[in-house]
């Protein structure tokens, strides 16, 4: 027996010395570029990003794309941030929104440069979507990133339950809230906007834009959270949970409903309309045992003929780095890997694969992407609404602005705070926010 | 060893006691102990149930026994998430690297510090002491910077190294020989022991139980690390830790909470944890209840 143990041990101790070397010789002509990935779908991205790593590799001779996964969004900032000095990263996913966390204090570097070299460098850009071009841009209108992995909030209905009931599939807020109402059973909530628990600013900002009030419009330096737009936009939000003896509509929990469970909820006939991401609609129509619709986000009151589409974008760009050590050459080979990962064949692919919105036209007229249309026209509806999109919440002091509006938000729509005095606890935010902002213009 | 612990065991719950003696005091600690075995169950028996639900299936359809029917789809999923097979290796591989080096150290070092009487000695126990209290996550950057100057960096070494010394196990290992009786020691060195045979043959087996409660917390904490695997390992993926691979199922939130895929992964992850403390439980409890760890 103990000797058993003995050679278990040793063995172990062999395979350990024989394994443990995994880093290779690198030949010295060999650019490597260092690519750090972060996602927040499932799937086996690990052997997708290798299977493009390798294609790339095939048509560029000499360069050896490292693919590094490097975890979720904010674990990929930190590993960033963390390698301080001597960044090692060459190329990275990184949330869209992440600029001005990193414009001042990192080596992201601008890729106007690089753009002007494309051959027709404005069709190229022209043929992103330009609701995703918005975060990549600072105020003084440098590219900092290129759109990759992309998504918007969407309204998912099950048409059955709407055909049942005679129900059009409302178009505006009004029309919304007869819709909700009449599908509202003891059962079954009408609508459920997952604004409950501590993020609920990115779906506010398609009700803020649909009242005519975006959060921000390009400007780091400006935040809009107070006046009667805004404040009619929280109320709107608000009375969606709200019952109806209190002055709500009744059409969906109090607060909101919670992000992880939406999906679940209406694959369940729990709910007959959901607001949720793109990003959902591959499980979602996978999973459904009904018909299930796709729509715009209905439209406020906002914009001349009273349709104010609007809708926030989100998901991850593509980032590229040096710390002033880099060669033209390796460089290059970066860009070069940038501009493979966002061409319109791979966005095709990996739209398909992930169900994140491709991020450029051209990509959705050619397989796999064309084909998947064809077969669910919902992927369809979801690139038209970006026609409406607005970019993502972003300024000078992101972090620390977005929590506070999390904060006063969930106060509001979850009732702690009565609806009466909303216009105040808004116009108090909307104080200190200025306060965090003028301290960044010093 | 089993008389000294036998005192415990009535406190644990291995042996009823005698019937004519059970007074209310010991039927309140048994109704304690069964609500307290069924909250720490609670966990598992979800992750169990959820793991085998349709992913369609919210946990609110049924009851989360029925309503609904069993699949092994979940597992199909969570499998072809992340290469699993080379992340298990990998697991197990710097568990054992870390806890066999580990184990070395900490017996030198406890008997260093038991034992031996050398000028500095307090001082060096302090700073050992000080050790404990410093939370590893702040120490990362610096410790990236030290594995990438020593070209540690992105190899399993990386995953290993840091831990090679332990505070904890060094003071454990220190109270534990300091313990056994001095007499045995002297008795070994008329015999003609040297230092090294005198652990081996005296300090050593008398600390099993030590032993065995000290590799227990080693091997679950470097299983369940991830930070510093995702820090400081780059690729090829196979040459990273099961929680990575984990990592990738925790951070797929965008379209909501995919509880069975997720659930059986967790599952995939911890089952050799959970077969190993199942064969060697009884002797773990023992060794918890003789060693003092909790």
């Amino acid at each position: 027996m103990r000797h058993l143990a003995r050679s278990i041990v040793f063995g172990f101790i062999a395979a350990l010395l024989a394994v443990v070397p995994v880093t290779m010789a690198q030949d010295n002509d060999t650019i490597v570029i260092d690519f750090y990935w972060a996602s927040a779908v499932e799937g086996n991205l690990p052997e997708i990003f290798a299977g493009y790593a390798e294609t790339f590799e095939a048509q560029n001779p000499g360069v050896e794309i490292n693919v590094v996964y490097t975890g979720s969004y904010t674990q990929t900032r930190d590993t960033i941030l963390a390698e301080g000095d001597s960044p090692l990263v060459d190329v990275a996913i990184m949330l869209a929104t992440d600029l001005y966390t990193f414009i001042d204090d990192s080596y992201i570097i601008p890729l106007d440069s690089f753009i002007e070299e494309i051959e027709d460098s404005e069709a190229w850009y022209d043929d992103f979507f330009p609701a995703f071009w918005l975060n990549s841009l600072d105020a003084e209108g440098r590219v900092w990133s290129v759109p990759f992995q992309r998504s918007t909030p969407i309204m998912f209905y099950n048409a059955d339950l709407l055909a049942e009931e005679g129900i059009d599939v409302p178009t505006n807020n009004e029309e919304l809230i007869a819709a909700a109402q009449a599908l509202t059973t003891d059962e079954r909530d009408g609508l459920q906007v997952p604004v409950a628990g501590t993020f609920p600013i990115w779906l506010f900002q398609s009700f803020a834009s649909g009242y005519g009030a975006p959060l921000t419009s390009g400007d780091p330096t400006q935040v809009t959270f107070s006046g009667e737009a805004t404040v009619q936009a929280v109320e709107f939000l608000t009375r969606l949970g709200m019952p109806v003896e209190e002055g709500g509509f009744g059409v969906g929990p109090m607060g909101g409903s919670a992000w992880g469970e939406t999906p679940a909820a209406f694959l369940a006939g729990q709910a007959a309309m959901i607001y949720h991401t793109t990003g959902s609609l591959t499980n979602i129509l996978e999973n459904a045992d009904f018909e299930v619709g796709v729509s715009f986000l209905p439209s406020g009151p906002a914009g001349e003929d009273g349709t104010g589409y609007a809708a926030p974008t989100g998901g991850g760009n593509l980032y590229m780095f040096d710390d002033g050590s880099k060669t033209e050459a390796e460089l290059q080979a970066a860009w070069d890997w940038i501009m493979f990962l966002s061409s319109p064949e791979i966005q095709s692919d990996w739209g398909a694969a992930t169900g994140y919105i491709a991020a450029r036209s051209s990509a959705w007229e050619i397989a796999p992407l064309l084909s998947l249309t064809e077969e669910f026209p919902q992927y369809a509806v979801a690139r038209d609404q970006l026609q409406f999109a607005d970019e993502e919440f972003t300024a000078y002091r992101s972090v620390e602005i977005q929590n506070i509006i999390n904060f006063e938000l969930s106060n509001i729509i979850s009732g702690s705070v009565p609806l009466s005095e909303a216009a105040d606890v808004l116009a108090n935010t909307q104080m200190q926010i200025d306060a965090l902002l003028a301290e960044t213009e010093q | 060893m089993s008389r000294a612990i036998t005192p415990h065991r009535r406190h644990i719950g291995l042996d009823p006691a005698p019937v004519g003696n059970r007074n209310r005091w010991s039927v309140f600690a048994d109704a304690v102990t069964v609500v307290l075995a069924l909250l720490w169950l609670f966990p598992l028996v979800m992750a169990v149930a959820m793991a085998f639900r349709p992913q369609r299936d919210p946990i609110s359809v049924g009851s989360i026994f029925y309503g609904s029917e069993l699949t092994l789809a979940n597992f199909e999923r969570a499998w072809n998430t992340a290469p699993w097979e080379w992340h298990f290796i990998t697991s197990v591989l710097v568990v054992v690297g870390v806890l066999t080096v580990q184990l070395i150290t900490i017996t030198l070092a406890g008997y260093a510090f038991a034992r031996m009487v050398f000028p500095g000695r307090n001082v060096l126990l302090f700073v050992i002491l000080l050790q404990l209290m410093i939370p590893t996550g702040v120490l990362i950057v610096q410790n990236v910077q030290i594995m990438r100057d020593i070209g540690a960096f992105n190899t399993q070494w990386a995953l290993m190294m840091p831990y090679w010394g332990s505070a904890f196990g060094v003071l454990l290992m220190r109270q534990t020989f300091r313990e056994i009786p001095r007499d045995l020691e002297e008795a070994a060195r008329i015999d003609g022991a040297n230092v090294l045979q005198v652990i081996r043959h005296v300090y050593v087996p008398l600390s099993i139980p030590t032993y065995t409660a000290f590799s227990l917390v080693t091997i679950s904490a470097r299983w369940n690390e991830l930070l510093w695997p995702l820090v400081v390992t780059r690729n090829p993926e196979e040459a990273r830790p099961l929680t990575v691979g984990l990592n990738q199922l925790y951070s797929a939130t965008e379209a909501g909470a995919q509880w069975g895929s997720l659930m059986s992964g967790t599952l995939m992850v911890i089952v050799p944890l959970v077969v190993l403390f199942i064969i060697f439980q009884r002797r773990f409890i023992e060794s918890f209840a003789s060693s003092g760890i909790r």
